[in-house]
């Protein structure tokens, strides 16, 4: 039995190419609506998440906005450091929760280091909602032990119990493979890598932490006061090469160095906000003129909002893609008129009246619609997929963006809604057509 | 009084309703004017009466440019008079408007072309099925019928395109799709033009069968008067205007 549908996949195969070119320009706008609204999204969740429940932080970077890329999100390395001694005490007469001294610059396979103590995993939270969870081993307790975040410890293939040397700054030189004990003079184009790692000593992976959906899953967490010793000693061997150890009870005030400290104000249980912020925020500002003091909410926001002005442009431009998606649907059509008209004809002949002829285009207009945007819907799970590695991999942002079903639903639905408007005119002429004047010559 | 006796006669029947067979067509003072703008010319088609009896196979024939095509399109409404009346299968044609004559049209009159006029692109057997498609019969009889119509024709590739079919094959298939819906009445434009003496003798010998095996009138436009001989009764179009159908009986 035939069908209209026979019918409009009969004409849809007859015009291959142009049908096909048609759909793929609809499924590409589709595609970039939908992932620019699932990227907004899912930045959103990202953004949101990163700063967990850490409300200031204090480090020496040049704007808060730099303090927030480096600190939460792992952009870069905190541009100085300072000394952790002449902070700590004063900082304990403000009304904190916490004050989690952090040191960056390190990194292991291009995986950033954070140095921290132990109460960032008891008492900082990579979600509000949610505490550090394990997913193998334990928190690190001791001085060399380090805990990994989920990617990095997926991506590196590290488990509990291998033992990694820290490199000095950002670099993925891959350091479990290098012997430190190698023969440098033998491997010149070693040597230079080599003299950057950390050789002072190897840390012991102690743990790997559960997925958060943030910046943290792709960092490494070693102890903290065992990073001011491997630092400590390099130095004290530039002046002491026979030196050959360094321990905790060694390191004065000019090796326990920071990069930022983690802060949160006493907050009442169940609330978010602190009613002492604003106060200790002012404290902060005033007492330590030559550290930044960032709010990670305020930043975040800002941050958002760029990234949101930026995504309304590709928004618009992505509706007008879809509007031209529309219009090459007309132009394919009005351009197939003069082929179809003896078809129409035919069917006219054979019975078909002329509003089935008008629903049979723009039906077919709508169809094609209708498959581009569920390429599009295709497509745009693919980006997204994509857009997670590459934010990862680029911008060290975990940033999952999932396919929003009722946008998905709302751009299929305008896609053919726009498609059958566009097969309006060619039904027009459709419905138009002479049958005589198209079948042979009146004679 | 005959002109107003034919429009009582004739019904205007709602879709669905069956065709009456026994009056396959009656033409009545028939008047079509055509003005040609762009040549400046001024044309028509007049009948004063023509009538088929149920079955009855009679050839149109006429010079070329007479109206003989237009006529057909008259009788299968695609083209309105400005006068008179076309009553097909019980019902004046052009008393229906819109759907409903199209749906008539489908269910009541098959069509043959000299072109054939088949849709390119589909199957043999889909061709068949498209003129199914717009008529009542119920869904589930379709694929049967048209099948065992095709295989009747000697047409064993269903499902190749109609292009990759030989001449006399389209042809075939072309009468198919037009006697496949039973209609009252078969109009057929010159319908063996293109093929050679023997293959244009062989094509109308199985218009004929097949109009004849399923009770269909036939009504076919030719300017070869060597066909003449197979039909009931010859008509010249010429003839038919202004002055009752001329009845030249042919054949026994």
């Amino acid at each position: 039995m035939m069908t209209d549908f026979t019918l409009i996949r009969r004409s849809l195969r007859a015009r291959l190419l142009s049908s096909v070119l048609t759909a793929f320009l609809v499924a590409l706008a589709v595609a970039l609506l939908l992932s620019m609204l699932s990227l907004r999204e899912a930045s959103r969740r990202a953004f949101d998440r990163g700063s967990g429940n850490v409300q200031l932080i204090l480090s020496a970077d040049s704007s808060p906005m730099a303090s927030v890329l480096n600190t939460v999100f792992y952009t870069g390395s905190p541009a100085r450091s300072f000394k952790w001694d002449a902070y700590s005490e004063s900082l304990k007469k403000l009304p904190l929760e916490f004050a989690i001294p952090v040191q960056q610059g390190d990194s292991y396979r291009g995986f950033p280091i954070l140095s921290t103590t132990p109460e960032f995993f008891v008492q900082s939270r990579p979600d509000p909602e949610r505490e550090w969870q394990l997913e193998r081993g334990a928190f690190f307790k001791k001085e060399f032990e380090v805990v990994l975040g989920s990617a990095a410890a997926q991506a590196s293939g590290l488990k509990p119990g291998d033992q990694i040397f820290l490199t000095h700054g950002q670099s993925d030189f891959n350091s479990r493979e290098a012997d430190p004990a190698a023969d440098e003079s033998k491997y010149p184009t070693l040597k230079q890598a080599l003299a950057q790692i950390h050789k002072y000593a190897p840390f012991t992976v102690t743990g790997v932490l559960k997925p958060t959906g943030t910046s943290h899953d792709r960092a490494m967490f070693a102890e903290l006061s065992s990073s001011w010793i491997i630092h400590a000693h390099e130095k004290r061997r530039l002046k002491n090469p026979a030196l050959t150890a360094t321990t905790a009870a060694d390191l004065t005030n000019e090796d326990r160095l920071i990069t930022g400290v983690l802060i949160r104000c006493k907050t009442p249980p169940g609330s978010s906000e602190s009613p002492v912020l604003p106060r200790v925020y002012d404290e902060l500002r005033r007492s330590y003129p030559a550290l930044t003091v960032a709010f990670p909410a305020q930043e975040v926001e800002r941050l958002f909002g760029i990234v949101t002005q930026v995504d309304s442009i590709f928004l618009a431009l992505a509706v007008a893609v879809l509007v031209s998606g529309a219009l090459s649907i007309l132009i394919a059509l009005y351009n197939s008129m003069d082929q179809r008209r003896r078809q129409i004809a035919i069917l006219r002949v054979i019975g078909c009246s002329q509003p089935r002829i008008f629903g049979l285009i723009v039906t077919e207009a709508a169809v094609i619609g209708f498959i581009g945007a569920l390429a599009g819907v295709i497509l745009c799970v693919a980006a997204n997929k994509l857009t997670a590695v590459l934010m990862f991999r680029q911008l060290g942002l975990v940033v999952e963006p999932t396919l929003l079903l009722q946008p998905a639903l709302i751009v299929t639905l305008a896609a053919v809604f726009l498609s059958a408007l566009a097969g309006l005119i060619p039904a027009v002429m459709a419905y138009r057509t002479s049958i005589v004047r198209n079948l042979q010559p009146v004679g | 009084m005959g002109t107003t006796l034919y429009l009582q006669q004739a019904r205007c029947v709602p879709e669905g309703e069956s065709v009456d067979r026994t009056v396959p067509l009656q033409v009545r003072d028939l008047a079509f004017r055509y003005v040609d703008k762009a040549r400046a010319s001024n044309w028509g088609v007049n009948v004063a009466t023509l009538q088929l009896a149920q079955g009855e196979q009679v050839l149109l024939t006429g010079r070329s440019g007479s109206g003989k095509s237009t006529l057909l399109y008259l009788i299968a409404g695609l083209l309105d008079p400005t006068r008179g009346s076309i009553i097909v299968g019980g019902t004046d044609i052009h008393s229906l408007h819109g759907r409903a004559r199209d749906a008539y049209r489908g269910r009541g009159i098959g069509m043959i072309f000299q072109t054939f006029n088949l849709l390119s692109g589909f199957t043999a057997l889909e061709n068949v099925l498209a003129a199914l498609m717009f008529s009542s019969i119920p869904g589930s009889e379709h694929d049967t019928r048209a099948r065992s119509l095709l295989e009747q024709l000697g047409i064993k590739r269903f499902d190749d395109d109609v292009s990759e079919l030989s001449v006399g094959q389209q042809q075939r298939v072309a009468v198919a799709r037009a006697v496949v819906c039973d209609p009252v009445l078969v109009l057929a434009d010159e319908p063996t033009a293109s093929l050679d003496p023997e293959n244009a003798s062989a094509a109308m010998k199985l218009i004929q069968d097949l109009c004849e095996k399923k009770g269909a009138a036939l009504l076919c436009a030719s300017h070869d008067h060597s066909m003449a001989q197979r039909f009931d009764r010859k008509i010249d179009l010429e003839d038919l205007a202004g002055q009752p159908s001329s009845t030249e009986p042919l054949r026994a």
